[in-house]
Parts: structure tokens; sequence; C-alpha cells
């Protein structure tokens, strides 16, 4: 941890770190969606967020496969509305953290120049 | 890997649902074809979809990084015989074999591969969206 470093700021990075992940996630359902036998994975993101901040460093998340998914009878479960609502989802949480990363270092470029703006 | 690397995993999925709609437009444009370079008449085409995997920091998970065409394989039904005894590619008996397509199957075919092909391009968009947000962090 640098001096620069909060710890709003560290927080967001893991935050961001996790969206990020189940973004790729996502990408790689919706990739499958025609492959038989694929099954949906997916993050518990709350606990990996919790796991991340109790833990200090970020290990790899734990991809588990979804359950409760209507399987097609090739044996792909992948679900076109869950997948899509998902990855707005987490577009937006990403853009959440990036809008709240930004602030934390405009009041940090606050702090440096002495309370004047810009 | 990073958000770069989800633009991979969504790029493989456009060029294997590309590749699909290339072999249904092969068997539409085939439907008629008696003379193929193994001899008989055309057979139609099926595409095989397969997960492309990559071993993760500990080697039990293993990270989906998209998804490729593996096989593109003939269908197994037997050619439908119509009675033409003037055609030059007609058996002795008069009848001449044709490719078992149906076109309207193929139809149905060509629509799950489009829209998967923009489900997967509105990934991209997606991601694009995300990296560009990103940047706005260093403004």
């Amino acid at each position: 941890m640098t001096s620069l470093d909060t710890n709003t700021s560290g927080l967001l990075g893991h935050y961001l770190d996790l969206a990020a992940f189940r973004h790729r996630l996502i990408a790689n359902n919706v990739a499958n969606i025609d492959t038989p036998g694929f099954k949906a994975q997916d993050i518990d993101f709350g606990a990996e967020l919790k796991h991340a901040l109790t833990a200090g460093g970020s290990p790899e998340p734990k991809v588990n496969n979804v359950d409760g998914l209507i399987e097609r009878p090739d044996g792909n479960n992948v679900s076109l509305d869950r997948e899509s609502m998902l990855m707005a989802q987490t577009q937006l949480q990403f853009r959440v953290g990036v809008q709240l990363l930004r602030t934390e270092y405009h009041r940090l470029l606050l702090a440096i120049n002495e309370g004047r703006q810009g | 890997m990073n958000l770069f690397g989800v633009l991979d995993i969504s790029g493989s999925a456009l060029k294997a649902e590309r590749q699909r709609a290339e072999v249904v437009a092969a068997n539409l444009a085939n439907m008629e074809t008696t003379r193929t370079p193994e001899g008989g008449p055309y057979r139609r085409k099926h595409v095989v979809f397969a997960t492309q995997e990559q071993f993760g920091r500990v080697l039990s998970d293993r990270m989906g990084t998209g998804v490729a065409i593996r096989d593109v394989v003939p269908d197994s039904a037997p050619a439908i015989k119509r009675y033409e005894p003037g055609h030059p590619d007609a058996d002795s008996e008069g009848y001449v074999s044709y490719p078992a397509i149906n076109p309207v199957e193929e139809m149905v075919d060509l629509m799950g591969a489009t829209r998967a092909y923009g489900l997967n391009a509105s990934a991209v968009t997606a991601t694009k969206q995300m990296i560009q947000q990103s940047l706005e962090i260093l403004k």
C-alpha cells in the first residue's frame, strides 16, 4: 500500500476486480449458449467480496455451476434472459465502482491542492 | 485475465456463430446438388460446438475461454430418391439421389446463429464500455 492508497480505494479495487471477473464468466456463458453439455457458471458476488475484504489479498474467486436453471435436451442450461440481466447489472456495478474511485481520487487531489478546486 | 480477455471470449463466439451461418448457407445452396468430389449427392453438414478451456492457477478450476467449432460433420440421413429417368445422375431404375435437406430446419438454425451472434455482439459493446469507463479513473 503506497501513501496514496486509502482504505476506500483498496475496497473499490476488490469490488471492480470481482465485477470484471463476473463479467468474464457471463461473457463465457453467452459465448457457449449453443455448446452441448455446457453448464452456466457464476460466482457468489457478496460472499466473494466479503472474503476479499476480510482475507486481505484477493485469491481467485470460487466458480460454481448455477443451480435451478432449466436444462435443454442437449445438456446446456444457459438462460439468455438471466445472462442479459446479469450483464447489465455487472456493467452498472462496474460503473458505480469507477465513479466512486474517481470521487475518492478527487478527494485526495483536493487535499493535495489544500482545498482549492481543480 | 483482464477485460481485454473478455473481448477474446466474445470474439471466439462471433467467429463460431458466423461459421455456423456459413455452413447453413452451404446446406441451403446445395439443396439440389447431386454430384460432389466424394461422389454421390451433397450431404447436409452440422457444426459441433465445444468449449475452450484453460487451466487456472489451481489445476482443479478450469477457466472457460470461449467457444470453438470442433468439427463439421455430415448428416447420416439417407438421400431422398426422386424418379427422374432423364437425369444424367439417375441410377439404373431411373431414381436420382438428392440431399436430405429441409429448408425450414436450415432457416431455424440460421435464425439461432443470427440471434446468438447479436447477443455476443452486445456483450462486446458492454465490455468496450467497461474498458472505456475504467479509463475515466485516470481523468
